[in-house]
């Protein structure tokens, strides 16, 4: 534990739920990725998140353990206009939906939000230490 | 434990370490299958201060006993959040309290009581 340790701790909440945005402005941005029907397509990304152990008891926050790619086989559309379509006029789209994505969105915005708060309050508090003796 | 600045500087810690939990609690309220944590000294610190022989005070760490949602995770954001300010109000009082400890040494010292 560090001096002023717990702003380290919501300082990995914050470093998480940015990378959790981070992989949902991927996922919109390539949600209308379109490819040839015979090779794999964007998936999905979503951070595991694991909590970081302490030695001491409490524990020290929360890392990103790995960024979870999902399917890559994803969705075979129709789009003969398309210059990747085959002879029969199919593509392949990623399967990545909208709707969940900006759930997703709102509750990482959330999850930031919280730990932004809770560093706040964390400094409020440091600061009233270095009050003592004065 | 005797003596109120002693007192006083085992609840700052303690409430120290109960904002380090809120913080790893709020840090991840996104976590699959995290438990909570619970940090608690106030009845360990009460007991220690009316022991006639001198007990020792500890600090108690403990899983948060909420039931789990469907991802594994028992935190509540907003009650964590009410927990956070809660603590830091707390600290800022403990703060004060040993500030008018040392006033009142300072004063009784030949300086000054302000």
């Amino acid at each position: 534990m560090s001096l002023f340790g717990n702003i380290d701790v919501s300082a990995t909440g914050i470093g998480a739920a940015q990378t959790w945005l981070n992989t949902i402005a991927g996922n919109i941005a390539n949600m209308n990725d379109v490819g040839p029907v015979n090779a794999a397509v964007y998936g999905q990304q979503a951070p595991v998140f694991t909590p970081t152990v302490s030695f001491d008891q409490v524990g020290d926050g929360v890392a990103v353990a790995a960024i979870a790619v999902g399917d890559t086989t994803g969705i075979i559309q129709s789009d003969p206009s398309s210059p990747v379509a085959n002879a029969q006029g199919l593509v392949r789209v990623p399967d990545v939906q909208l709707g969940s994505q900006m759930v997703d969105m709102i509750q990482a915005q959330t999850d930031f939000q919280a730990n932004t708060s809770a560093l706040a309050s964390a400094k409020t508090a440091y600061q009233s230490a270095l009050t003592l003796g004065t | 434990m005797d003596g109120i600045v002693d007192v006083l500087h085992f609840a700052v810690d303690g409430v120290t370490q109960q904002q380090q939990a809120t913080a790893n609690n709020l840090a991840n309220s996104e976590t699959p299958g995290f438990t909570g944590q619970d940090v608690s000294f106030e009845s360990s610190l009460q007991q220690a201060i009316n022991s006639t022989s001198g007990g020792t005070a500890s600090v108690l760490v403990t899983p948060d006993p909420a039931a789990p949602a469907t991802n594994g995770n028992n935190v509540t954001t907003s009650t964590q959040l009410v927990n956070a300010q809660e603590e830091t109000l707390k600290y800022q009082a403990m703060v004060e309290m040993l500030n008018a400890q040392f006033r009142l040494v300072s004063g009784a010292t030949g300086g000054s009581f302000t």
